[in-house]
Parts: C-alpha cells; sequence; structure tokens
C-alpha cells in the first residue's frame, strides 16, 4: 500500500519535473504553429489534423515518411509524393519541386518516371531531380533548396541510413524559419527532431495503412490514433473511370 | 643553268609580328607516365595493320638508329634491350593542352601547330605562340627562348623534354626552322624571314607527303629552287596548298594563328611572392580576383556562364577549375561560393605541392544579363528578387558539388517504349518543354518508379501467356492476388533497320513486351512484363521487373 502510493508520489513529480522543463523550453523555443497549412486531401486525416494541430500540415516544417517495412519505401514515397503534391499546390506558379535520392534509394527503388507524375498531381516541368547522392550532400541539398525562395518543397529520399538527431533538428529549424516543407521519405528512422512523422505500409487493393507517430507542435501531446487505412489511391480511381480493360483480369481469394 | 629570281609578287608583310614555332621531336617518349631509364633507348609503341610498331622514341633511341614507324621486331633485331611502353596519345595530347596552359606565362595567344597529314599516322607534337610585345618582358627573344627551354630542360624527376624552336616574323617561317634549322633554337631578325626559309629543304613548307616526293623526283633539294618558278607553273604542277604554303613561309601571304585557348576578354589575375599551400589562403584570394571580375563583368553588363580558374604550382604544374553557371552571374559573393564549395570537395585532392604562386580567373563564356525591371506593388514595397536568378544560383551551387549529370530535370519524350518516353537533363541546358505524351500515355498506367534498367525475375504463370501467378525478384517470393493487363508494346518498327543488322535484330530491345500491373498479397504493386510473344518470339519467355507502384 504504501509502496504504491510512494510510487504514485514519485509518478506525479517526475510529470511535475518534465512539464516544467517543457514549459522552459517552450518559453526559449515558441514551436506553436503560425505559419500556413495544406490539407493531405485524405478526409479521416485531415479532420484529425485539424482537430489537433490548427488546420492541416504545416508549411514551414520538417515532415518524415518512414517505410512500415523496407518493402513499403515504394509507398512511403508514393505518400511523400502525394504531400509534395499538395505542398506545390499551394506555392507559387513557377515553384519547382527538388527531390533528391540517395545512391542506395536510386538502386533500391528507381528513379522518379516522369509520364507517371501527372496522376499524382505533378508535372514533369516543375521537377528537379539529383540522381544518386551520398547522404550527407542530399542533407546538404535540402538545406540549400530551403534557402532558395523558388522551391515549393524538397523531398529527400534515403532507403537505408537516416540522418542523425543533430542533422535532422539542424533541418527542422531550417525549414521552419524558411517557412517551407522539408519532407524525409526514410527506410529507417531514428531520433529525429521532426514536426510529423508518418509510417506507410501498404495495404492490398491499392491502399495504404498511414499512421501518425508523431506530431510535434506543441508540448501537449496530441491523443494517439489507430491509423487509417486510405484507398483514394489512383488506380482504384482510374480503374472507376475507364472501360473494363483495366479491371482485374484476376483476383484470388486472400 | 642559274636562272635569276623572278621578281617577288609583294613585298614582305612588315606586321612587326613575332612567332614562336615549338617542336618537341621526343613528347610522347619523355613525358610518358612509363617509369624507364632516360639514359637507355625507350619507345612507345601501338599496334597498326596487326604489327607492333614504334610511335615515339627518346634521344638515345634515334642517336641508336632507331626511327619512327619502325617495326617492333626490327627494332629489337637492332637493339635487344630497347625499353618499351605502350603509347597513349590521347594522354599525350591532354599534357601538351596542359603545356600550353604553362606556357601562358610568355604569352596570352598559344596556338594549335598545323595539323600535319602524315601517311602512318603519327603524331607530331608542337605548338605556335604568338609573343608579339612579349618579348621585352623576359630580356629579349633570345633570352625568353632559352628560359624556356631551360624550364623544359627541367620537367620532373630528372627527365627533360627535348624543345626546338624558333622566332620568326610568320607562322610559316618558323614551323619550317624549327624543324630543320641547323641550331636548336633559332631567332631570325625582322623582316629577314624569307632569306632564313630558302636554304631549307621543301618539308620545310608543311608540305604533304605526296608532293615531298614530288619535289624529291624533281629533283628540288631547297626552297630557293622551289621558289625560282612562277607561282603559276607550280599551281599547275602540285595544286594550291604548296604555293600557299611557301608565300605563307616568306612572309607574303597572311596566316592566322588558330588559338588553343582564346583570351578571355575578362580575367584577373595575382602573382604572390611565395607559394600558398593553405585552403583558408587561396580562398581569401579567390574571393579577390572574383571581386575584381565581378566588377569588370558589371561596368560591361555582362554575366559570366563558365568560370575557369586556373592555379600555377612552385614546380610548374597547373590545375584548372571549371565551373559552369545556371545563369549569367557578376556576383562576387556567388562565385566565391561555388569555388569554395569546389575546393572544400577537394581539400583531400588538392595538392598544392609547395605553393600555389599564381592565380588566374577569367570568363570563358558571357553573356549578357538582362535585369528585370522591379515592380513596386501599390504597398509601396519591393518584390523579392527575381525568382529566376534564385533558381540559378541554387542550380550552380548544387552543380558546382554534386556534378551536372547528378542535378537533372526530366524531359519527355513522345515513345509508347516506356525507358525512352523520358529522358533526363541536366539543370543546365535551358530548359525544353519536350514533348506532349499525354495523348499517348495514360500517366495512371506507368509507374511512379522505374528501375534504371529491367531486372530479370522468376515467374510462374497459370497458362504461358497469362499474367503472373507468382514470382520472385531479388530473392522474395511474392504471391500475385491481382494483375491488370496486358498491355502489349511492340517494338518501333524502324527499329534495328538503321546501324547493325541481323545480329542485334534478336537481341532484347527489339521484342513485343506484354506488361501487367500486379499488385501481391502484401499490397505491393509492381510494374513487370513478358519479353516477347509466347511461341511466336520465343519459346521461353523471360519475364522483367521494371517499375514499382506507391
Amino acid at each position: 500500500m504504501q509502496r504504491a502510493l510512494n510510487s504514485q508520489v514519485k509518478k506525479a513529480n517526475r510529470q511535475h519535473k518534465l512539464n516544467r522543463l517543457h514549459r522552459l523550453v517552450a518559453h526559449h523555443e515558441p514551436v506553436l504553429q503560425t505559419g500556413a497549412c495544406v490539407a493531405t486531401g485524405f478526409a479521416d486525416i485531415d479532420a484529425y489534423l485539424s482537430a489537433h494541430a490548427g488546420g492541416g500540415l504545416p508549411c514551414g516544417g520538417l515532415h518524415e515518411v518512414a517505410a512500415g517495412s523496407a518493402a513499403d519505401m515504394a509507398a512511403a514515397l508514393g505518400f511523400a509524393h502525394r504531400l509534395a503534391a499538395r505542398f506545390l499546390h499551394h506555392a507559387a506558379e513557377d515553384d519547382v519541386l527538388l527531390y533528391g535520392q540517395t545512391h542506395a534509394a536510386c538502386r533500391d527503388g528507381g528513379q522518379p518516371y516522369g509520364p507517371a507524375l501527372a496522376a499524382h498531381g505533378l508535372s514533369s516541368q516543375k521537377l528537379v531531380y539529383l540522381d544518386g547522392v551520398t547522404l550527407p550532400d542530399l542533407l546538404w541539398a535540402g538545406e540549400q533548396a530551403l534557402s532558395c525562395a523558388s522551391v515549393a518543397c524538397s523531398l529527400l529520399a534515403s532507403s537505408d541510413s537516416a540522418p542523425d538527431f543533430t542533422h535532422s533538428r539542424r533541418l527542422s529549424l531550417a525549414a521552419r524559419n524558411a517557412e517551407r516543407p522539408l519532407i524525409l521519405a526514410l527506410g529507417s528512422t531514428g531520433a529525429s527532431a521532426a514536426t510529423t512523422r508518418w509510417r506507410i505500409a501498404a495495404l492490398p487493393h491499392n491502399g495504404w495503412h498511414v499512421t501518425l507517430e508523431k506530431l510535434r507542435l506543441a508540448y501537449d501531446m496530441p491523443p494517439p490514433t489507430g491509423g487509417w487505412a486510405v484507398y483514394s489511391h489512383h488506380i482504384d480511381a482510374q480503374a472507376q473511370k475507364h472501360d473494363t480493360h483495366i479491371m482485374p483480369l484476376m483476383r484470388r481469394a486472400v | 643553268m642559274s636562272a635569276p629570281l623572278p621578281p617577288k609578287p609583294q613585298e614582305p608583310l612588315l606586321t612587326g609580328r613575332r612567332i614562336i614555332a615549338l617542336w618537341f621531336p621526343h613528347w610522347a617518349a619523355e613525358t610518358s607516365r612509363a617509369d624507364y631509364d632516360v639514359t637507355q633507348p625507350f619507345a612507345l609503341i601501338d599496334m597498326h595493320k596487326n604489327a607492333q610498331r614504334l610511335v615515339a622514341l627518346n634521344g638515345a633511341a634515334c642517336k641508336a638508329g632507331l626511327y619512327p614507324a619502325m617495326t617492333l621486331p626490327d627494332a629489337r633485331a637492332l637493339l635487344p634491350d630497347v625499353q618499351t611502353a605502350m603509347a597513349d596519345p590521347q594522354d599525350a595530347a591532354t599534357r601538351l593542352q596542359k603545356c600550353a596552359y604553362w606556357l601562358q606565362r610568355y604569352t596570352p595567344w598559344i596556338g594549335e601547330d598545323t595539323p600535319l597529314e602524315t601517311s602512318d599516322g603519327l603524331t607530331y607534337y608542337g605548338l605556335l605562340l604568338d609573343i608579339s610585345g612579349c618579348a621585352h618582358l623576359f630580356g629579349g627573344e633570345r633570352a625568353l627562348l632559352e628560359d624556356m627551354a631551360a624550364r623544359l630542360a627541367t620537367y620532373r624527376d630528372g627527365r627533360s623534354i627535348t624543345l626546338r624552336a624558333a622566332i620568326a616574323g610568320s607562322i610559316g617561317a618558323a614551323w619550317g626552322l624549327a624543324r630543320f634549322a641547323p641550331s636548336d633554337l633559332t631567332v631570325v631578325p625582322e623582316g629577314q624571314d624569307a632569306e632564313a626559309v630558302l636554304p631549307l629543304p621543301p618539308a620545310a613548307l608543311r608540305l604533304s607527303p605526296p608532293h615531298i616526293d614530288l619535289c624529291q623526283r624533281l629533283g628540288l633539294d631547297t626552297v630557293t629552287e622551289l621558289a625560282r618558278f612562277p607561282r603559276a607553273d607550280l599551281t599547275r604542277r602540285f595544286g594550291p596548298t604548296p604555293v600557299l604554303r611557301l608565300e605563307q613561309a616568306l612572309g607574303q601571304a597572311g596566316e592566322s594563328l588558330n588559338p588553343y585557348l582564346p583570351p578571355p576578354q575578362f580575367q584577373a589575375h595575382k602573382n604572390l611572392p611565395q607559394g600558398v599551400t593553405q585552403i583558408e589562403a587561396l580562398a581569401a584570394l579567390i574571393g579577390e580576383l572574383c571581386a575584381a571580375l565581378a566588377a569588370q563583368l558589371q561596368q560591361a553588363g555582362q554575366g559570366a556562364q563558365r568560370l575557369d580558374l586556373a592555379l600555377t604550382r612552385s614546380d610548374n604544374a597547373v590545375m584548372a577549375l571549371s565551373l559552369p553557371l545556371a545563369h549569367p552571374s557578376a556576383d562576387a559573393a556567388h562565385m566565391l561560393r561555388l569555388f569554395e564549395e569546389r575546393l572544400t570537395r577537394l581539400s583531400g585532392g588538392l595538392d598544392a605541392g609547395f605553393g600555389i604562386e599564381q592565380l588566374r580567373l577569367a570568363a570563358a563564356r558571357t553573356a549578357e544579363i538582362v535585369t528585370p525591371q522591379e515592380h513596386i506593388s501599390l504597398s509601396g514595397r519591393l518584390r523579392k528578387a527575381a525568382p529566376m536568378a534564385a533558381l540559378g544560383e541554387l542550380y550552380d551551387r548544387l552543380v558546382s558539388r554534386l556534378g551536372a549529370n547528378v542535378v537533372v530535370r526530366p524531359v519527355p519524350h513522345a515513345s509508347y517504349i516506356p525507358e525512352r518516353a523520358v529522358r533526363f537533363a541536366s539543370v543546365l541546358e535551358a530548359q525544353q518543354s519536350g514533348d506532349d505524351v499525354s495523348s499517348i500515355i495514360d500517366p495512371a498506367t506507368r509507374p511512379l518508379f522505374m528501375l534504371c534498367a529491367p531486372e530479370p525475375i522468376e515467374v510462374i504463370a497459370e497458362i504461358p501467356e497469362g499474367a503472373p501467378y507468382r514470382f520472385r525478384w531479388r530473392r522474395v517470393l511474392h504471391e500475385v492476388t491481382a494483375a491488370y493487363g496486358p498491355e502489349r508494346i511492340a517494338p518501333e518498327w524502324w527499329d534495328g533497320l538503321v546501324g547493325d543488322g541481323q545480329g542485334a535484330s534478336v537481341g532484347h530491345n527489339r521484342r513485343t513486351r506484354d506488361y501487367y500491373r500486379v499488385e501481391d498479397m502484401q499490397g505491393h504493386r509492381f510494374w513487370l512484363y513478358r519479353d516477347g510473344l509466347y511461341e511466336r518470339e520465343s519459346d521461353k519467355p523471360r519475364w522483367f521487373m521494371h517499375g514499382v507502384f506507391p
């Protein structure tokens, strides 16, 4: 009995200390979002974001999109491209998207394919692509892009290694100061200072399972979610629009 | 039979022009990277008509009686222990270009040597320098030549470069004298070109081998005997070129020097009293040069499109850095940032040796800077800087660190063949809109990510010409749950008509492909194809993975 009470007191003390620290840090670094926001285009996710994140994904911030497993890297990149398209839509007419990949990401996942970009709300005219660089170079390029007003959004993909906390924090601060988004698509994750972190896994029937692992806009934690299964994927939309030759020839019972 | 010289058609042109012709008789052998004993005969060899032959010799080998174009067995019969190495003409030409860079210490105007037709495909290495008005800086023409010869004599590691050179008023005279004059270094006083050239053999006139043969058969041993004939007769017998060459050598016809490195219009340079080895100090010096160059450019309303920086080490090696710019720029801070980026990348590779003594920065290509009019909005605020310039500076920084072939943008191309429907072009190239592919390709049927090359996969299909049932890609087995397709893409009919014939037509690229979009049990989506129509083009069609859908 006494023991349980002690542990409760300890817990309360710790919580109190944490809260005080949070207030202290928040005093020095107000992280409350004030800049522009965009919607993801998925109704469920947008409802959650508008309830807990002040309207949507903040433009000025570092967003991480992580793959659920190594095989889900394509799905993660697809989601990242979708976010990039939303940010690009929000920006000025002539602004470009910088998409950079590490050597490993190029080798594993291939290069962006121009003719398919239109189906994802992007245009090959607006894409500047870095075809295979090292991770330090990739992060450097991201920071350079943040300093250029004509880059609406940068998307950096690394399938094997992730930037460490120092680099992540540096990019996060740079993105917040520039009020422009930086999206990292990662095959593996570590400690990071990202504003949001999403984890994407592929779902059968042209879907993604989207989990919001982290939403760091203020120090009070938003309620956890169980993730969302989204199916507004382009293939289904196209299949409904088109005639039967796109319909599956065969579908096995799973 | 001593007919008097016919009257000269015109007086020699007294242009005040002074030309040095350099000839390096043993260039390829003496600058070769091969390790050999310089005091012993050494020869570079190549394969010519299925035989090994000598193409370049050092001085000792020439003295021993070897000659270029001799076959290797002949040479070995004469001199069993001759040292040999394979020739690398490209490398020798690169080193000649480096030498031309270095020779800029004497004059900015360095010309390519007249390419000479040779019947046996041998290359001769020479350079032409226009030193009009430069010689007094080195204490006169002879002093200049001797200085040059002395510096080349200490080329590196105890090796020296044999030099034959002549200074004359015309390219033709200097060229002939460098090769056929009795002494190694010849200086012809101004206006006496003709007198110096006349006693030389006709080969000194840069004639082609058939013409030299013809001169020999006619018994014409010197230029004097050739010049004796009326020019019309000579033209009838030899054609127009030898007559032109004769007049050029005698200074009666003009000739322009084709510059190797055209002297740039905008340049800044700095000579240091002592060599600098530290990158930080170099960066500060480069900053000064950038500021000087930017001031020149701004005054002329021009912007640099390519910057060339040449760093001369105290041992006369020249390191060149070239920077292409996406948009013409006259911004010193921007230029310096690009060079700093390049220098920090070089930090392992920048070998300053005993120090860098001379820096030269030039704007190799320039264009007019069009300054857009700034818009003043109603609120009176100036709009942000022109976005194109900002983007151009970003491209410059990316290209300077990552390379021009890495920073690219896709250019669509109207083709049904998936890998030809797009190509990547450097951002430094002007943006092209490319072809409109939306009419022939439905974007939704194409994967967002295309593998760099199709990867072979193992496929089990229910029926041979049907969709895959399961497949193994990168050692992982995928169970297909849904397949869309096939989308049949036949090779372009004109493919294989041009160029290689039978052998290539059965190659990998020339078959009809059936593309399927498939989804596996975990929900991953792929784009794969069967290469070749079953039982029509191939009995055992192979399958390839070509792209992934997100």
